[in-house]
């Protein structure tokens, strides 16, 4: 709903290296609120590791950081968690042995003196999930391992949503999903954005991309190939984005026309 | 006033009704809302809110209580909450579908208090299927409290019918269900002529509309797939209903000339191409029918057999072909893929938006958002509601509303 043109999260020429291996060449990439951002890439792209520089798992080696138009700092998750930015990666780390509403609000519980207060948590919780319109858990008591794969993501995205996150970064939501679970994953990474929030969506899938995107980021070997709105590119360019890191005028400069750290992202 | 020659303005008769109705139609929308939001919202001043609400009030429409005390504290006096009497102010809202139909009780606010639902298939002819109907309501009459008021009855019916070979029956279904529908339920219901109906594309639109995915969006079409597709067009924040109710029907815009026989009589329809019957033929699976057979071919794709891959994505191409049609000729901010159409555009969106992005003008396509409905299979139901509580909303305090239930 809201097109603000001012992005919430931008991140202005990153690098990063492991060692003699640099995984992020001179980055850009801009998240806006009210919009799904798909980071696409092939593997070994560096679409993990620029989300961990962004959630405060890695540190950057060189390259702003700007929240709100601000620069930042990210030293660490706590940093990340502070910003509101929250990411909920494919392994979910949900406890199996505790029911939703434990999972929701672990390690920050909430406690009315001693002893912890559950029925404003379970109230938050269930309050959370039907703000995003959640009608697939039906017990917020039933432990995480009595629900189905594409219930669990949905309280991993609740969990993050819950803390007032502003940014929810999806690590590959629905690669193991069936049809109807990943139908209702992008459908609440969609409904999450049109409640305001910044997402990014991590996804293979091309058909998920173009379902909820509103702009999509490609990355090709350590580079981001170029930010482009949904509304402008094909399935086809987008591939190409992805295997050869351009596509006609999109895209990194051909090899060998000089300029090899060329901002050619900077469309968004 | 008025100068000679000039319309006279409204009266302040008809300043008090439209602002009744506005308020009204506000909680109605938005559930409980303070005076003071009322205030701010409708742009009327704290007295006349005052007013009104005790007007809606007196006439067993709203309720006015304090602020439950949760939450952090305000200096001065709480601002009243004004709440829909959902529970004793209700309509009837009935879904006529291809393979089922439905009946609910729904109150002031949109939600659903009451619930039937049947099987029904090609089968089952009108007079059937409105004996059925009335039964669900003769049901769930006598369960509402004795003092809640009945405001109507909506009625959505599906424009396509099931026939033998899967194929697309054209129906006069509004006119065919309008009146034996109305003699039915004035039985159950005592003579209440206050029936409407609509087509369901049309009334899941305006629920989306409403208080779904297209809330506060004046630009909608709303793509309803079921053994054919039909859509819902909102225009400038009005629905385009189109003479006799009968417009709409883009699944029968040719897309493809002289292309495969439709079920209308013609050749090359929209529908022929990305039909239920259309997916599941492309699929090699032709004696298949309904969602689930759907579904199947879609689940199929995504493990990799290669046969229904390549037909979701010629599906998901012809599929594209008329959104950017609709796209150019309408100008649409959203376009809602519901019924059958919401898993078809989940699973083809990359090939469908390939094609919309490739056809559809710069300046419509820029702001064009895809969307799938938020109120999923109830949007017919409570789009049938909604056009039920119309009269109401327009003018609230034309039928007396205290103690009539009873009778």
């Amino acid at each position: 709903m809201s097109t603000s043109p001012s992005p919430l999260l931008e991140l202005s020429r990153i690098n990063k290296s492991f060692g003699p291996v640099q995984v992020l060449r001179d980055v850009d990439f801009t998240v806006t609120a009210g919009e799904v951002t798909a980071l696409v890439g092939d593997n070994g792209a560096g679409k993990s590791t620029l989300v961990k520089c962004v959630s405060g798992i890695y540190s950057i080696d060189s390259g702003i950081v700007f929240y709100d138009g601000e620069p930042i700092s990210i030293n660490g998750p706590r940093d990340a968690a502070d910003r509101g930015i929250e990411v909920v990666y494919q392994d979910l780390a949900l406890c199996d042995n505790l029911d939703v509403v434990q999972n929701m609000f672990l390690g920050r519980e909430r406690r009315t003196g001693l002893v912890l207060d559950e029925a404003t948590m379970e109230e938050l919780a269930a309050e959370t999930l039907a703000g995003l319109s959640v009608r697939t858990v039906k017990s917020l008591r039933q432990p995480v391992s009595s629900l189905s794969g594409g219930q669990r993501q949905t309280v991993a995205i609740a969990k993050a949503v819950l803390w007032n996150s502003n940014v929810v970064i999806l690590d590959e939501p629905t690669a193991a999903l069936g049809v109807a679970q990943t139908g209702q994953v992008l459908e609440l990474a969609r409904r999450m954005a049109d409640n305001g929030l910044a997402v990014v969506l991590i996804s293979h899938n091309m058909n998920d991309v173009f379902a909820v995107a509103d702009r999509v980021a490609a990355l090709y070997l350590g580079r981001m190939a170029a930010q482009v709105p949904i509304t402008e590119v094909t399935h086809a360019q987008v591939v190409e984005l992805i295997t050869a890191g351009r596509s006609g005028d999109l895209g990194l400069p051909a090899a060998g026309s000089g300029d090899d750290y060329g901002l050619n992202g900077a469309r968004g | 006033m008025s100068a000679p020659g000039l319309r006279a303005g409204p009266s302040q008769e008809e300043i008090r009704r439209h602002n009744l109705g506005a308020l009204l139609r506000y909680v109605h929308i938005n559930g409980a809302t303070t005076r003071a939001e009322l205030t701010g919202e409708l742009g009327l001043n704290r007295s006349t809110i005052g007013a009104l609400t005790a007007d809606l009030a007196t006439a067993g429409l709203v309720t006015e209580e304090t602020p439950r005390a949760s939450g952090a504290a305000r200096a001065g006096r709480p601002s009243l909450v004004v709440r829909p009497m959902s529970a004793l102010v209700y309509t009837y809202a009935v879904s006529v579908d291809v393979d089922r139909i439905r009946a609910a009780r729904v109150g002031l606010g949109g939600e659903i208090l009451d619930r039937r639902e049947a099987a029904r298939d090609g089968d089952t002819s009108v007079s059937e299927t409105v004996a059925a109907v009335a039964a669900f309501v003769g049901q769930m009459h006598p369960d509402a409290p004795p003092d809640a008021v009945n405001m109507g009855t909506g009625v959505a019916v599906t424009g396509t019918a099931r026939t033998d070979g899967g194929l697309v029956q054209l129906g006069g279904d509004i006119e065919r269900f309008a009146e034996p529908l109305a003699e039915a339920l004035s039985a159950v219901l005592g003579g209440d002529p206050r029936i409407s109906v609509g087509k369901v594309a049309d009334l899941s639109a305006l629920a989306e509309h409403s208080r779904g995915v297209a809330a506060g969006c004046g630009d909608v079409v709303y793509l309803y797939g079921d053994v054919g597709v039909g859509a819902g067009i909102i225009s400038g924040g009005h629905r385009v209903t189109s003479h006799g109710g009968y417009g709409g029907e883009v699944g029968h815009m040719v897309v493809r000339p002289g292309g495969h026989p439709c079920g209308c009589g013609s050749r090359g329809c929209w529908v022929t191409e990305i039909g239920e019957h259309a997916l599941l033929s492309a699929a090699g699976r032709d004696g298949a029918s309904g969602r689930d057979a759907l579904l199947a071919v879609i689940d199929a794709a995504g493990r990799g057999d290669g046969k229904a891959q390549a037909a979701v994505r010629q599906v998901g191409d012809w599929l594209g072909f008329g959104v950017a049609n609709l796209a150019n000729i309408l100008n649409p901010r959203m376009v809602v893929f519901g019924g059958t159409m919401r898993d078809l555009y989940l699973a083809t969106a990359a090939s469908l938006r390939s094609r919309v992005n490739a056809m559809v003008l710069p300046a419509c396509r820029e702001n064009l958002r895809l969307r799938t409905p938020k109120l999923g299979d109830d949007a017919a139901l409570i789009g049938a509601a909604e056009l039920a509580f119309e009269r109401l909303l327009a003018d609230p305090l034309a039928d007396p509303v205290d103690g009539q239930g009873g009778d």
